[in-house]
């Protein structure tokens, strides 16, 4: 089947060089199709089981080669990047990403194929951005585009949430209002159809079903019942979506706090497999309520990235790597490694956002 | 007149454009800050909204440094996600988009995807649409903060990233699917822009003080259209400084770039 049959005017106006055969590919699925993701949901038992697992148990039975990885938080907001670590160590080739906005969770795991790619190698990323905001662009995703190194499938931010939110809600695609008449139309694997009701053009995107959904919360009951305090970013939909996930929390709350305030659970039990409770799991990223980011920290990571990026010399990034991944056991290791007064200031500048754990 | 930087002079310009009573969803950096001066001086019932998920925040814990920062958050009055607010934008509730972008051509159209070589080995990959391309189709009027400068004011962007009026045709956007309006504003330290009603074209509205239409029209790479009612620039009082100064960006984030 030819994957663009109706569009926009974009043809037009474009200039864009780009692979018109590749763009024209049929159609596939980069995860579970919809089908398999509901065979695996009923296939599930569905009790209240304590979901408490290390990070290395919870990766190690999720995370294995050619998966696709759900990526949650924004930018550097309650980013998992303490699962990130035990992916790392763990290992897992032919990843496929997909997120909206992500800074740190995406630069490790390409700093980390670029220092071993027999442990790490992604293969695609589907997208809507990818960089630092206020700090800068991602050295990385510069480095691995420029020599080809990784296919992108370019969304927006709404896209790529309206996909994985058609995923959690058992549908195959989603009208949007946007894409349509941009160079994404002819790049990414949505496509524009006429709508069987007014008839007009409308821009369709395909469900996002991650194999794996990794995300950091602001607390759980050991059932996994999450609460999410600040931003919930599209945290709820990539957990829904997944046919497994992998969730951290800054705190394990009494399943009765739950059942008191059953309105504030943003995802429930049903949809989290492995649950661990690691406090500033979301560090050098900010946990709304815990911490704020660690501007510091991120600049470091940063400026070896872009060092590696303009000389090619990847001792740097081996040295990071060498002792705040490899050279720790569990991420309390690396946490470890931080001074207290780096997270005492990091509590500090969270300014007592309020969060309800009762 | 006292003196300013060209940041500061955007985020002055950015300020003026918006009108009170609307909702503004801002991209990081200086739509942020014009936001904020706006709300403090001719403007207080204007809402901002950012695309994690707060609307109508009171950023009294100091700028948020990104749209995601948990700052964002502060005592705004409806906080989900990224689902909740681009779905109010798609339904009309944010009446601006405030975005940047590193090219746009004469139709408002902009790029922040890559520049130089292909989509698919690109010689300088940008980040990305991002929220921006969401906001460009669905925000009922686009405002676009650019550098004046040849290689950005371009005949043809590399990659549409964010929808302008496209080819400048009458139905462009409603074949393309998006519901807003289109660009409205492009701003630049140096000259703030238009749009032609009738052609969709870019027009120059304002210049700096000192400064010429030609001047502005040597800095353009396609044929910049000029209003036979130009007027100059607004400056920054020493009140307005002040507020973007030791109000908005005491930290001198965005205003003074401190971080690069």
């Amino acid at each position: 089947m030819m994957k663009k049959k109706i569009s926009s005017k974009i043809k037009k106006v474009s200039n864009l060089k780009y692979d018109a055969a590749l763009a024209e590919e049929p159609f596939e699925w980069w995860g579970p199709t919809p089908d398999e993701a509901r065979k695996v949901m009923s296939a599930k038992p569905k009790g209240m089981h304590d979901k408490r697992k290390t990070l290395k148990e919870a990766v190690g039975k999720f995370v294995k080669d050619g998966i696709n990885i759900g990526i949650g938080g924004f930018v550097n907001t309650r980013v998992p990047v303490a699962i990130i670590h035990e992916i790392i160590r763990h290992g897992a080739q032919n990843l496929t990403l997909s997120f909206q906005s992500n800074s740190i969770c995406a630069e490790l795991l390409a700093g980390a194929m670029i220092v071993d790619p027999d442990r790490i190698s992604i293969k695609r990323v589907e997208l809507a951005w990818w960089g630092y905001e206020v700090i800068g662009i991602a050295p990385l995703l510069r480095y691995l585009t420029s020599r080809g190194m990784i296919r992108l499938d370019d969304y927006t931010n709404y896209g790529m949430t309206a996909r994985f939110k058609a995923a959690a809600m058992g549908i195959p695609f989603v009208p949007t209002r946007d894409h349509g008449g941009s160079d994404m139309e002819l790049v990414n694997r949505g496509q524009m159809v006429q709508c069987p009701f007014s008839g007009k053009n409308i821009y369709v995107v395909p469900a996002c079903h991650p194999d794996v959904a990794i995300i950091h919360v602001t607390a759980a009951d050991m059932y996994g019942n999450c609460r999410i305090f600040g931003a919930h970013c599209t945290c709820p939909e990539i957990t829904m979506a997944a046919a497994n996930s992998i969730v951290t929390t800054e705190k394990i709350i009494p399943n009765e706090n739950i059942r008191t305030y059953p309105n504030l659970t943003e995802i429930p039990y049903a949809a989290v497999d492995a649950l661990v409770e690691q406090p500033f799991g979301a560090y050098p990223g900010a946990s709304y309520g815990f911490h704020w980011f660690d501007m510091e920290h991120i600049l470091m990571f940063r400026s070896i990235c872009d060092n590696f990026r303009k000389t090619g010399n990847k001792d740097g990034l081996k040295k990071y790597y060498d002792e705040y991944i490899f050279g720790c056991e569990t991420f309390d290791d690396f946490l470890g490694k931080l001074p207290y007064s780096t997270l005492r200031k990091l509590r500090d500048m969270d300014g007592g956002q309020p969060v309800i754990l009762s | 007149m006292p003196e300013y930087t060209p940041f500061e002079m955007i985020a002055f310009t950015g300020s003026r454009v918006l009108e009170d009573e609307k909702i503004v969803f801002v991209g990081t950096g200086l739509p942020i800050i014009a936001s904020m001066h706006a709300q403090m001086t001719h403007a207080p019932n204007l809402a901002m909204i950012f695309e994690s998920g707060p609307l109508s925040p009171i950023l009294e814990m100091g700028m948020p440094l990104s749209v995601g920062d948990t700052r964002a958050c502060r005592k705004a009055c409806y906080l989900k996600g990224l689902a909740a607010v681009f779905e109010l934008t798609q339904r009309g509730y944010s009446d601006y988009a405030f975005i940047g972008g590193a090219q746009i051509d004469m139709y408002g159209n902009v790029c922040s995807t890559f520049e130089g070589g292909t989509y698919n080995e690109p010689l300088t990959r940008f980040p990305g649409s991002g929220g921006a391309g969401a906001m460009a189709a669905n925000c009922e009027k686009s405002i676009i903060i650019m550098a004046l400068e040849k290689r950005r004011f371009v005949d043809k962007v590399e990659f549409l990233t964010s929808i302008g009026f496209g080819d400048g045709s009458a139905d462009y956007r409603e074949k393309a699917g998006v519901m807003g309006e289109g660009p409205y504003r492009v701003i630049t330290n140096q000259a703030l822009f238009g749009f032609d009603k009738k052609t969709r074209r870019m027009v120059l509205l304002e210049v700096i003080p000192g400064k010429t239409a030609q001047d502005i029209k040597d800095l353009v790479s396609f044929d910049l259209l000029v209003s036979p009612d130009l007027k100059e620039m607004a400056e920054p009082t020493d009140e307005d400084l002040r507020l973007l100064r030791e109000e908005c960006d005491p930290d001198g984030y965005f205003l003074n770039r401190k971080v690069k």
